[in-house]
């Protein structure tokens, strides 16, 4: 059951001089209910840019989004998002990052409180509630950023490089608890990466995008079962066939 | 002079009141030897004008006691005298600045108005304005304006220093959990703003500690610090003149320290450092 369903997604940027940049041309994807997908492409091929038209962070030129049969054209309690900086507040508390959307939804502090604490718990980052983000790990802060969109409770995921920031050990770390994560919670989750690694080693499926303007070069349904291992002979073939296939489009 | 609101929000803060004892030790040495230097040019320069510390401290205490010939009251009257335009024309001040500079951050429309108006002002030296003040308004309200001008400015471009700088990703962040207009301003630009806005303040009171003084001197009435000074020099009495001066200095001491206690507060609040 498709509940996301981006039809001939077209984004241009004026720009100073000239025509308009084409950010993105054409894109067209349904995702599933509980479905993974990671996006990969090219650096400056669009990614972000899709991914903040879906968050309605950002208008598009043509095309359609729709999410469960209702079109986007504003930031919306449906769809959460995971910054690949983190954006937390830094003056809030763990705790009170995790409970701006609830503020902002007037709910009761005792309810607020009960939300919050569910997803510290899922994060693993009791213990914490009291910390600010000064004083937390990059990993600690992702999760406070993963909590932060989940307490929501949005249908849909979106994350722009949400690892990209941290070192290979916790970035393995972090997939891991990601992925108990989306089993936890069903969510279905859109994720931008750089990392044919990561991408093999979460997704349902892989969109690989051509170089600028961004569209569809290729998908690819992963059914390697999870947990998965990065040394099977299947992840080795799936990563290098990918691989190719970016080189090839950033050399287009 | 917004180098430490990055400090602030990194948590990686100045450290504030842990001085050491050998720094304590250092520093009244230091204050030592200025005093010895101080009472070795008074031998060595032999002016009526400049006067022994002791005798500058002597009328210090007196000060406080005695009432003086020309205006016929105590230091603390005139102290009180003081402190009352100062924190007049500095809550004016602040009360302008903060919502003004909250909106010319945020609008461009309003700012590209507002700057030329702006630019024309500031570089006008509040104290060229005492004398109209003066007359216009009044003994009291004179001075205190000439003290709301010195104020005005540094927070004014603070705070729309502060609301430009806003981290874009984090009303992002906050328009995807659900936040409207109201919410941005009140949950993000707001709470964003403050250092920057204690930063202002900052430099606000030692500019408008300066202000008042000189205002007092160029017209004022009912007492005053600066006025202490000005009479006392026009009389000849150099020592009661220079423990005015000194008055002025501690005032600045306590006031800034003041608002560093609540920027340590505030930062405290905030939950960035200063721990
Ligand atoms: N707000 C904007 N105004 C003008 N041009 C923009 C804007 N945002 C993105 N672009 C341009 O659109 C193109 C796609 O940018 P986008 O950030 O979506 O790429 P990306 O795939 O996320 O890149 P990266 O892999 O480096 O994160 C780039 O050429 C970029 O310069
Ligand atoms: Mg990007």
């Amino acid at each position: 059951m498709s509940i996301l369903s981006i039809s001939n997604l077209v984004k241009t940027f004026p720009r100073e001089k000239g025509d308009d940049l084409v950010a993105v041309e054409n894109f067209t994807l349904e995702v599933n209910k509980g479905e993974f997908i990671c996006i990969l492409g090219p650096s400056g091929c669009g990614k972000t840019t899709i991914l903040r038209t879906i968050a309605g962070l950002e208008n598009l030129t043509s095309g359609e989004i729709k999410v469960d049969n209702r079109v986007v054209t504003e930031p919306g309690s449906d769809r959460g998002m995971v910054f690949q900086e983190f954006a937390l507040f830094p003056w809030r508390t763990v705790r009170r990052n995790i409970e701006f959307g609830l503020e902002i939804q007037k709910l009761s502090s005792e309810k607020r409180r009960e939300i919050s604490q569910t997803y510290i718990d899922l994060v693993g980052l009791r213990g914490f509630e009291d910390a600010h983000p000064y004083e937390l790990s990059g990993g600690m802060r992702q999760r406070v950023g993963i909590a932060r969109a989940l307490a929501n409770e949005p249908a849909i995921l979106l994350m722009d490089e949400p690892f990209g920031a941290l070192d290979a050990q916790t970035r393995n770390q972090m997939q891991n608890e990601l992925l108990r994560i989306w089993q936890e919670t069903k969510k279905t989750i859109v994720f931008i990466t750089h990392s044919v690694d990561e991408a093999v080693f979460l997704a349902d499926r892989i969109v690989v995008l051509t170089s600028r303007p961004g569209t569809i070069k290729s998908i690819h349904n992963i059914t390697l079962p999870r947990p998965r291992s990065r040394a099977s002979p299947v992840f080795i073939e799936l990563r290098k066939t990918i691989l190719d296939e970016l080189d090839a489009a950033r050399s287009t | 002079m917004f180098e430490g609101v990055k400090d602030f929000f990194s948590g990686r803060g100045r450290r504030l009141g842990k001085l050491s004892f050998t720094d304590v030790l250092i520093s009244i040495l230091g204050l030592i030897a200025f005093v010895i230097i101080w009472h070795l040019s008074v031998i060595i320069l032999n002016t009526p004008y400049l006067p022994y510390p002791v005798e500058v401290l002597d009328a210090f205490f007196r000060s406080f006691s005695e009432i003086d010939p020309i205006t016929g009251v105590t230091m603390w009257k005139n102290l009180e005298a003081s402190l009352n335009r100062f924190l007049v024309g500095f809550l004016l001040a602040a009360i302008v600045a903060i919502p003004i500079g909250l909106g010319l951050g945020w609008s461009k429309i309003a700012e590209t108005a507002a700057k030329p108006i702006i630019e024309i002002f500031r570089p006008i030296p509040p104290l060229a304005w005492a004398p109209f003040f003066f007359i216009v308004f009044g003994a009291f309200l004179g001075p205190v304006l000439v003290i709301f001008l010195g104020v005005l400015f540094p927070i004014l471009s603070n705070v729309i220093f502060g609301v430009k700088s806003v981290d874009p990703n984090l009303l992002d962040a906050a328009k995807t959990l659900g936040a409207k207009q109201t919410d941005l301003f009140l949950k993000v630009i707001f709470p964003y703003t403050v250092p920057f806005l204690m930063a202002g303040v900052t430099i606000g009171l030692g500019i408008g500690w300066m202000c008042i003084v000189a205002a007092e001197m160029i017209g004022a009435e009912g007492g005053g610090v600066g006025l202490f000074i000005q009479n006392m020099n026009a009389i000849g009495r150099y020592p009661e003149m220079f423990a005015g001066m000194a008055v002025v200095a501690i005032l600045g001491i306590i006031t800034v320290g003041g608002a560093r206690y609540i920027e340590i507060r505030l930062s405290k609040w905030m939950g960035v450092s200063h721990k």
